[in-house]
């Protein structure tokens, strides 16, 4: 059976004759594993955030045939995407939901390398190219809510235009130079940098910031994809009012990453420092976390202090942009005060997070010391492994024929949706779609990994684990003289991936999950 | 390494010559581009004349008709460009005081014309003509400007250092036929202001 998919065709020989030749370019560098099981996403979240951004990339790129950056077309441009252009609001609410993705799991890549300190061992480079990284993704997605020119668009704008105007000194001609004498070159110089030369920035620095070894797990890439879709479906993003001067705007909040800086903002002390001093002296702390970690360990336990100050920070973020968003909804008090946050109060508070975010950490240290150390006193009665979900060759068979039957099912709703003009009704399903494609492709790769083994012996022993091991390095060795020299290098690469993941992992506990059992593009 | 000798007599060495030569080179080869720094701000500015005071019908303000205790927008300077046009930059509150403060003279001195643009982060403001607020009220942070001075008296524009704390204006002229024309301007601090900067009083 296996013979007949193994032999070369012209195709297949044309497929391998690139792949080898792709040696010669920067490439190989990259060590990419596709991993054979399932994987913790937490392990490759910065990955899911590249993945996101070329998604942003493609989607953006489709907009900009349409958008017209100009100060009385934007937003008409936009409607006209939106409600006109098929499937316009299907690209516009990836774009618009993938922005907000993107800096989500940028956001949660960086907490999760803080808390298990990643950024040691000489990856202090990688740390603080990702927090520039990081700023770079978020001015990204503000000069794309920006440009779409509604009310809240022009706040958003008014907002940043009036901080870089409010730097001493060199202000207003840094915001002359920067974004222009008034808001139709606003608009137009926010496109610009949003379309060009942002994303330029950012894959500069994506260049430094890549490591060597990636991680490429088609499920959960295809299962971040059908979350954005099915979040458009959901809610689908509105297009605000359009900006008109000559009717003051209604009362808006930025978007959810912005609205800490704005809640600072609101306690009316002086803008150039709530505004942009105190959002930069924290990327700046944050940039120099690693020069200031002393410890030698990695796990969060043995770093009291830091992940003291990474909870803090974190219960401050979320307090402000709460915060930010919100406004008294009673209309009877006059605006002032319901915008304004009292500064007492609003500072009181943040200095009352510290003592609670540190007794929080001392607390979950405590606990998870603790139940570490009951774990190991009661090692016998601890379940040997996780349970399993083992399917026979004949169920994993149907099970993919029936997720193939419901995607045909799934495809004829989406497409029956959009022709009927339930847009987010269609989007939704795609997403769906997408989603049982991550669990079909998690089902298939289990299959193919079932179908290297050889059958279970008859007589079954209770120790099963290192014998499924050995069996699979069995059928790699039993493979690898058949195939090329230079797939040979390659299978002697995929273990080579483990090594470095290993260290990086230890203490923490998401190591036990992340055994990449890495198969590499050629395995079919 | 044979010139040590060189070195020491107090001449400059071959090789800080080199590097200085090479420095000097570079300096001047790239010299040449600073001023190119003059193609970032945007140099269209629209030429500043006396024109007239034109309401949002298209009318020309005149001091019989237009109401006491009312605001509208004004654009001012306008290019005749829709999208130019359409810049908050541009926009003024065109204010007849309520008749407490003087409004009902037929006089320059019951109108005010103010920029729009909030001192504090730049939203759009406008006057409110109701019994009780009779002043300029930002919809953003809440700031109140007084319709007199245009200087903020509550709100974050109000705590905000002078000049930052007062609106730009525009100075209007009364013909014979009464009707309203605006002054050309001078953007300055110490004159009608800075938008979105604020003007000393």
């Amino acid at each position: 059976m296996a013979a007949s998919l193994e032999r070369r065709t012209g195709v297949t020989a044309f497929f391998y004759w690139l792949w080898d030749g792709l040696d010669r370019s920067i490439f190989t560098a990259i060590k990419f594993s596709f991993p054979a099981r399932f994987v913790s996403p937490f392990g490759f979240l910065g990955m899911l955030t590249f993945i996101v951004f070329v998604i942003l990339g493609i989607s953006g790129a489709l907009l900009m045939f349409y958008y017209q950056p100009i100060l009385d077309r934007a937003w008409d441009s936009v409607q006209f995407i939106n409600d006109e252009v098929p499937f316009g609001f299907h690209i516009r609410n990836i774009h618009y939901h993938g922005s907000n993705a993107m800096v989500l799991l940028a956001v949660l890549h960086m907490y999760y390398q803080y808390f298990s300190g990643r950024y040691k061992i000489r990856n202090e480079v990688l740390w603080v190219s990702g927090v520039i990284l990081g700023v770079v993704t978020i001015l990204e997605a503000f000069t794309g809510y920006d440009v779409i020119f509604s009310e809240r668009a022009e706040l958003a704008i008014s907002i940043a235009a009036s901080l870089t105007t409010s730097i001493p000194i060199a202000g207003p001609t840094i915001r002359d130079a920067a974004l222009g004498s008034g808001f139709s070159d606003f608009v137009l110089r926010f496109y610009a940098q949003h379309v060009f030369l942002l994303p330029i920035v950012m894959l500069g620095l994506m260049a430094v910031h890549f490591p060597r070894f990636l991680v490429f797990d088609v499920p959960m890439v295809m299962a971040i994809g059908g979350a954005i879709l099915i979040t458009g479906g959901v809610f689908p993003i509105d297009m605000g009012f359009k900006f008109v001067p000559t009717q003051p705007p209604g009362v808006t909040v930025p978007e959810w990453y912005l609205t800490g800086i704005y809640a600072f903002m609101r306690t009316q002390y002086d803008k150039f420092f709530t505004g942009l001093v105190w959002p930069l002296l924290f990327i700046i702390s944050l940039a120099l976390i690693p020069f200031l970690d002393r410890y030698k360990k990695f796990s969060w336990r043995d770093r009291p202090m830091i992940t003291a100050f990474g909870i803090t920070g974190l219960a401050q973020i979320m307090v402000t942009t709460y915060w930010g968003f919100y406004i008294s909804p009673n209309v009877k008090i006059p605006l002032v005060e319901r915008l304004v946050i009292d500064p007492i109060f609003f500072y009181s508070v943040m200095i009352l997070l510290v003592p609670l975010g540190f007794g929080f950490t001392y607390m979950m240290i405590k606990l998870a010391n603790e139940s570490e150390r009951k774990a190991k006193l009661h090692k016998e009665n601890a379940p040997q492994k996780v349970a399993t979900i083992n399917l026979t060759e004949k169920w994993i068979n149907w099970l993919l024929v029936a997720l193939l039957a419901f995607q045909v099912l799934l495809n004829i709703a989406a497409y029956n949706a959009a022709l009927t003009g339930m847009k987010n009704v269609s989007l939704f399903f795609v997403g769906l779609i997408l989603l049982v494609f991550a669990g079909f492709f998690h089902i298939y790769r289990y299959g193919l990994a079932q179908a290297n083994n050889p059958p279970p012996p008859p007589p079954p022993e209770p120790k099963e684990k290192p014998k499924l091991k050995e069996s699979q390095k069995e059928t790699e060795a039993g493979k690898l003289p058949k195939d090329s020299g230079k797939l040979e290098e390659k299978k002697e690469l995929a273990p080579e991936i483990q090594i470095p993941k290993g260290k990086t992992d230890d203490g923490s506990d998401v190591s036990k999950s992340t055994t990449t059992g890495s198969t590499d593009v050629s395995k079919s | 390494m044979s010139e040590q000798g060189t070195q020491k007599s107090g001449g400059l060495s071959r090789r800080d010559f080199l590097k200085l030569m090479g420095a000097a080179g570079t300096g001047l080869a790239f010299a040449p581009f600073i001023p190119f720094g003059n193609y970032m701000p945007n140099p269209s500015s629209s030429s500043l004349e006396k024109v007239p005071v034109i309401l949002p019908d298209g009318t020309q303000a005149h001091v019989d008709t237009f109401p006491v205790n009312h605001a509208e927008v004004i654009t001012y300077p306008s290019t005749g460009d829709a999208a130019l046009d359409a810049e908050a930059f541009r926009k003024w509150q065109f204010i007849r005081l309520p008749e407490e403060l003087g409004g009902s003279k037929k006089e320059i001195s019951s109108f005010r014309g103010y920029s729009m643009i909030c001192l504090h982060l730049w939203c759009l403001w406008k006057y409110w003509p109701d019994e009780g607020r009779k002043r300029g009220e930002c919809p953003c942070h809440g700031t109140m400007y007084d319709v007199l001075s245009g200087t903020a008296y509550v709100g974050p524009a109000s705590v905000q250092a002078a000049p930052s704390n007062t609106l730009p204006k525009l100075n209007f002229e009364k013909d014979s036929d009464g009707f309203l024309w605006i002054l050309p301007p001078k953007w300055g601090v110490n004159d009608n202001g800075v938008i979105g900067y604020g003007r000393f009083t």
